[in-house]
């Protein structure tokens, strides 16, 4: 089979019936799917190495979540005492929503502070061999998504530890971790085209991300803002996205149809539009790293 | 299956762009549609090219002619910027070798990522890792990180990967100028036997090596393919030019193997 190299031409062709609109929406899967052995022997490497050369490996996995946890909780329960309803509850209960929070928002904050940097980080691979460029942002996600994966081991222990009982709504996690992972791909994609052309990017994020703590519902629940400013707070997917896990994980939350739906159509949309940027950008990027 | 076509270019073309400052960059990727903000520098222009599966072909042409850009489009590391290619089969390019391992890895790390990205299979690469072990001849070093290697190590180790990818097309890029006489001469005979099946595409400027491995040049000159065809009409026509010292022109000569028909057709 022919394999057309040009896929700016190829995406231009017009679809007019449904199965064709769908396989456009699912091309990039295709291609994932396509290297995923090259996905996993990258991560599978990029892990491996992340904890065997440091002398406590795993560890540090663990003891990062766990150290941020308590110094959260101490100081919002102990030293400071926010004027939300959420933070009046049990100091236990309080440090349960806060890890939620934190484990949704960093894993954010990683990848938003990674991606700019993607492709520079890796120009001597893009330059020298035939190595996929839009596979380094699966390869970022799952990364992510591993330490992600590790908080939560810590956070349902301790929430065994203290409350003796799981939640069976934890079954329906995966409804929200792959409408999410497409979501971030999106955005990681969309960061690291525009981060090749010029590093300013990844200043401006690290500026960013404080912000961005403030207005997502990390040490708070949506339900704690007065209705005026909930809208706003809603227009950001990270609260929906907390909102969520709180109502799986925790039962703290109601879980809204109507708000995974919008969150799943947003995903949908952000994960295309964000390889279709890269897409586009992809072949100058290149030469301009 | 000789006539079988295994890389089709047509009209291809590379401009790179180029930016007086790097802020231009940004403008034109926000505001592209309505300026045009870089100068366009084109390396390709209008490259036609049929290359048969099983065919062994040798590229030619001075420093800057554009080969290297040429051989990159056909990997697919860069994309063009207009024209038509396709590639059938997989492709194991032997570019800079060496140059696409992490430093901080152990060879044997850097041979299942190698082998990942030319396509293979995780069992496929750990059954492999013998003879490419075998085929490299670097010992114990295998399971030291590549930042210990010489240059030369590097070389041997990439070319390993590559020999045993089981390639539909190689494309090497006078790479193996860094081997001692003893991994060259392994090196040379492994596409020797490599030529028997599949595609191989050389580029270089020892013109023993081509008169030996291929079946017809290509001499690139200025962005453009000047001449194709037999062996020794082109290495005679590219040392004439040279010698005249004039091989930056623009025009172009087809030829067929024993006969040169001359296209006066300047572009």
């Amino acid at each position: 089979m022919l394999t057309p190299l040009d896929h700016r031409s190829r995406e231009l062709t017009p679809n007019n019936s449904v199965a064709a609109n769908l396989a456009w929406l699912a091309q990039p899967l295709s291609t994932a799917w396509h290297y995923r052995e090259l996905i996993v022997a990258v991560l599978r490497r990029e892990l491996v190495s992340r904890f065997s050369g440091s002398a406590f490996g795993w560890l540090w996995a663990i003891s990062g979540p766990i150290i941020t946890l308590a110094i959260y909780t101490v100081t919002f329960t102990r030293a400071v005492r926010l004027p939300v309803a959420s933070a009046q509850g049990t100091a236990s209960d309080y440090a349960l929503q806060i890890f939620v929070g934190l484990m949704v928002f960093g894993l954010v904050t990683e990848l938003c502070c990674r991606a700019p940097l993607l492709l520079h980080e890796h120009s001597w691979l893009l330059k020298s061999s035939i190595f996929p460029s839009e596979v380094f942002a699966w390869i970022a996600v799952f990364r992510a998504l591993t330490f992600a994966g590790v908080s939560l081991l810590v956070l349902l222990t301790f929430q065994l530890a203290l409350t003796g009982a799981l939640l069976s709504s934890l079954l329906l996690l995966p409804f929200i971790v792959i409408p999410f992972t497409l979501y971030l791909l999106g955005v990681v994609w969309f960061l690291a085209a525009l981060g090749a052309f010029t590093r300013d990017l990844s200043y401006l994020m690290a500026s960013f991300v404080p912000l961005m703590m403030v207005v997502t519902p990390v040490f708070y629940r949506i339900n704690d803002l007065p209705q005026s400013l909930r809208l706003f707070v809603y227009l950001n997917p990270l609260s929906i996205v907390i909102e969520m896990a709180r109502a799986l994980i925790l039962g703290t939350e109601t879980f809204s149809l109507l708000a995974w739906s919008a969150f799943c159509a947003v995903s949908l949309l952000v994960f295309r539009a964000g390889h279709a940027v890269f897409a586009h950008y992809r072949g100058i990027a290149l030469d301009a790293i | 299956m000789q006539s079988e076509i295994a890389i089709r270019c047509r009209g291809l073309s590379k401009a790179f762009q180029l930016y007086a400052r790097r802020i231009d960059q940004l403008k034109q990727m926000l505001f592209g549609s309505f300026h045009r903000f870089y100068r366009e520098y084109w390396v390709l222009r209008d490259v036609d090219l049929d290359i048969a599966r099983g065919e062994s072909v040798g590229i030619i042409g001075r420093n800057g002619a554009g080969k290297t850009t040429l051989l990159r489009l056909l990997c697919g590391i860069t994309d063009p910027t207009c024209g038509e290619l396709s590639v059938l089969g997989r492709i194991a390019p032997i570019l800079a070798l060496g140059a696409s391992f992490d430093a901080e890895l152990t060879g044997r790390q850097n041979v299942m990522i190698g082998g990942a990205i030319l396509g293979l299979r995780r069992s496929e690469i750990l059954r492999r890792v013998p003879s490419i072990a075998d085929f490299a001849a670097i010992g114990q070093f295998l399971d030291q990180p590549v930042r210990l290697y010489s240059t030369g190590m590097r070389a041997r180790l990439a070319f390993a990967i590559c020999a045993n990818a089981d390639a539909d097309i190689i494309i090497v890029d006078e790479a193996l100028s860094v081997g001692d006489a003893t991994f060259q001469r392994k090196c040379w005979a492994f596409m020797e036997s490599f030529r028997r099946h599949g595609t191989l595409i050389l580029v270089g400027h020892d013109m023993t090596h081509l008169r030996r491995m291929c079946d017809r040049l290509i001499w690139i000159d200025g962005g453009g393919i000047r001449a194709s065809g037999g062996v020794e009409e082109i290495i005679a026509l590219y040392e004439r030019a040279s010698e005249a010292g004039d091989d930056t022109g623009r025009f172009y000569f087809e030829t067929d193997v024993g006969r040169i028909a001359v296209n006066a057709e300047r572009r």
